[in-house]
């Protein structure tokens, strides 16, 4: 079982090198984050784009790239297509996110996903490692759905519900969050809770288990009428999962790390293999861990799925 | 300028104690007021079963001549005599005592006979204390307003300057937030944050410094805003956070407190006189606070910008 990103890094060290179809690497950033990785055995870099651009940025960390495969892109649809086709047609089994919209990232999977008939939905998951949990926890969907309706929910569970497994999580506890509270009548991401609980019940999603909680308090104290304690945050028992309500809460919870004592890693699990999405805004070391977590999953996925 | 709990407790002290309307007391709001009186911030005014309340009170530090006591076994009829006072001025503050959340809610907003006023939303305001260095931060609307309209987010927004103003802050810095930092049509948060700001820029909000649509990586780090090409002085050191709806905001107030361990209070804004809900995830301690906050309110309008 993968408990932290100290097990994320250690692994993809042992799994590596894996073939990763890097889109756009034509940032300072995150070129440093493929040199870095590169270094640490995780990958091995396919790297597609605007030759110049990417020589440029390539130059500027020092980063040696007469070894490794280069593709020459144009337009950035281009680019995205040809990167996410080579994770679909197993050329690379990780295809990761460069200076490019994730927009185009996602409509490449979803076409692809179409050819493959897999009916698997595009949803990411932001993993986060809390000092003192022995486990991670996701917030999903936090980066495509903008406001998920049941059907769009109960796929974007079978997705993380699909990750946890991989992870070795035999059972994972999932949490679906809403803005219920004792104002303001019943809220949809409530009603949703109800249904998908009772669909987890029924073994829709596999092993795994809804938590009767749908705040933080009640995950938290174990209910809203219990007495706030800090000094007892540390004894809760977290979900794994946490199925959050809309794209805006999901996106803006999961980047709290840059607030809180906490590590932050993303990657979107297609039905052929993770692909890399950092933000445009994170530093070359958050990357490197998105790589090395999806350097595991795509080990994992090789085995089990493919 | 006001940039720790403690200062919000040295500051309301100085206004001397104000008068607490308490429907229904349950035995820790009566506990809670005594502190208050014990403090220089309160003079209790319970109204409910004066017998029981009495044998509360005499349970804490209270003596006889310290509070009032207004006979009102019913709880409903408790709140009406409190609501009445508070709307009289005979007392300052209304605190949600024994009456369920949503009753209370209900008064609040009610323009007629409750706390509301004509043409004004009324919101929720949560404070946070940093940990690493002194100052307070507002996320609004963490309680109140389910999904508020463009108008009402105006609103929601003068109600939370209102209040920094209050504290001290004189331009406050206020990152409208959403799931991403560009405007993007499919996504309707970005819009409203944008044409807040824009707001902001015309002088709407006065002196304010105002930006979005701020995703958080942006709207908490310089640094990561200035990967994304935005330069502000509102990112990495906002004083107001904006949400969207109250999916973001509830969940947000509660991530800071649980997986932050940051101390919170919160405050009602907006309505004619101050008032104050108990949220579950606010200590009692904090609650303390929360009177004093409401102290310094007391006045100003409820907070309203």
């Amino acid at each position: 079982m993968i408990r932290s990103l100290s097990d994320i890094k250690r692994l993809a060290g042992e799994k590596g090198p894996k073939k990763i179809a890097v889109l756009a690497p034509e940032d300072e950033e995150f070129m440093l984050a493929v040199k870095k990785s590169w270094e640490m055995g995780y990958i091995e870099p396919v790297l597609i784009g605007n030759e110049g651009k990417i020589a440029q940025a390539a130059q500027k960390v020092s980063f040696d790239l007469a070894p490794f495969e280069k593709i020459a892109g144009g337009e950035l649809q281009g680019i995205s297509d040809l990167g996410i086709k080579m994770l679909f047609d197993g050329t690379a089994p990780i295809a990761g996110k460069g200076q490019i919209s994730t927009s185009y990232i996602y409509r490449s999977i979803i076409r692809e996903e179409a050819r493959a008939a897999s009916g698997m939905t595009v949803s990411v998951m932001t993993f986060w490692e809390i000092p003192g949990s022995d486990h991670l926890i996701a917030f999903t969907d936090s980066g495509v759905n903008i406001n998920p309706d049941l059907n769009a929910k109960r796929e974007i569970i079978k997705n993380a519900v699909f990750v946890y497994h991989l992870l070795g999580y035999p059972r994972p506890k999932i949490a679906v969050l809403s803005g219920q509270r004792e104002v303001g009548g019943k809220l949809s991401s409530y009603e949703d809770y109800e249904a998908l609980r009772a669909a987890a019940a029924a073994g829709e999603f596999g092993s795994c288990e809804i938590v009767a909680a749908t705040s933080f308090t009640e995950i938290f104290l174990g209910g809203r009428q219990n007495p706030m304690d800090y000094s007892r945050l540390k004894e809760a028992e977290l979900p794994h999962i946490f199925l959050v309500p809309c794209l805006d809460m999901g996106n803006i919870i999961c980047k709290l790390d840059l607030f809180l004592d906490v590590n932050r890693s993303s990657l979107v699990a297609t039905s052929r293999g993770p692909v890399c999405i950092p933000a445009r805004s994170d530093f070359s070391d958050v990357i490197v861990q998105q790589i090395a977590m999806c350097v595991v999953l795509a080990d994992r996925m090789g085995k089990e799925v493919q | 300028m006001i940039n720790t709990f403690n200062d919000i407790l040295a500051a309301a002290k100085q206004g001397g104690p104000k008068r607490l309307a308490i429907p229904a007391p349950t035995a820790a709001d009566v506990s809670l007021a005594a502190a208050a009186a014990t403090a220089g911030l309160a003079i209790p005014c319970f109204a409910g079963d004066a017998g029981a309340i009495a044998v509360l009170a005499a349970a804490t530090t209270l003596r006889e001549g310290d509070y009032e006591l207004w006979e009102e076994k019913d709880p409903h009829r408790s709140l009406a005599r409190s609501l009445s006072a508070v709307r009289s001025g005979a007392a300052d503050i209304l605190l949600q005592g024994g009456i369920s959340a949503a009753d209370f809610a209900a008064v609040l907003q009610d323009r007629q006979e409750g706390l509301g006023r004509k043409g004004v939303t009324v919101s929720y305001a949560s404070l946070y204390q940093l940990r690493k260095r002194d100052k307070l931060i507002l996320v609004t609307d963490t309680f109140l307003n389910n999904r508020p309209t463009l108008v009402e987010k105006q609103q929601i927004l003068a109600n939370a300057l209102g209040l920094a103003r209050l504290l001290g802050i004189e331009t406050p810095k206020v990152a409208i937030l959403a799931a991403i930092e560009q405007v993007n049509p499919g996504i309707p948060s970005t819009l409203d944050a944008a044409i807040l700001a824009k707001m902001g820029d015309r002088r709407q909000f006065g002196k304010a410094m105002v930006e979005g649509p701020l995703d958080m990586d942006c709207a908490l780090s310089q640094a990561a805003a200035g990967r994304k090409g935005l330069q502000s002085p509102v990112t990495g050191n906002a004083d107001v956070y904006l949400v969207p709806e109250i999916e973001t905001g509830h969940l947000l107030a509660e991530a800071l407190v649980f997986f932050g361990e940051m101390q919170t209070v919160g405050a009602v804004l907006g309505t004619a006189k101050p008032a104050l809900l108990h949220l579950p995830f606010v200590t009692h301690d904090n609650r303390l606070t929360e009177i004093a906050l409401a102290s310094l309110l007391v006045g100003n309008g409820g907070g309203n910008g």
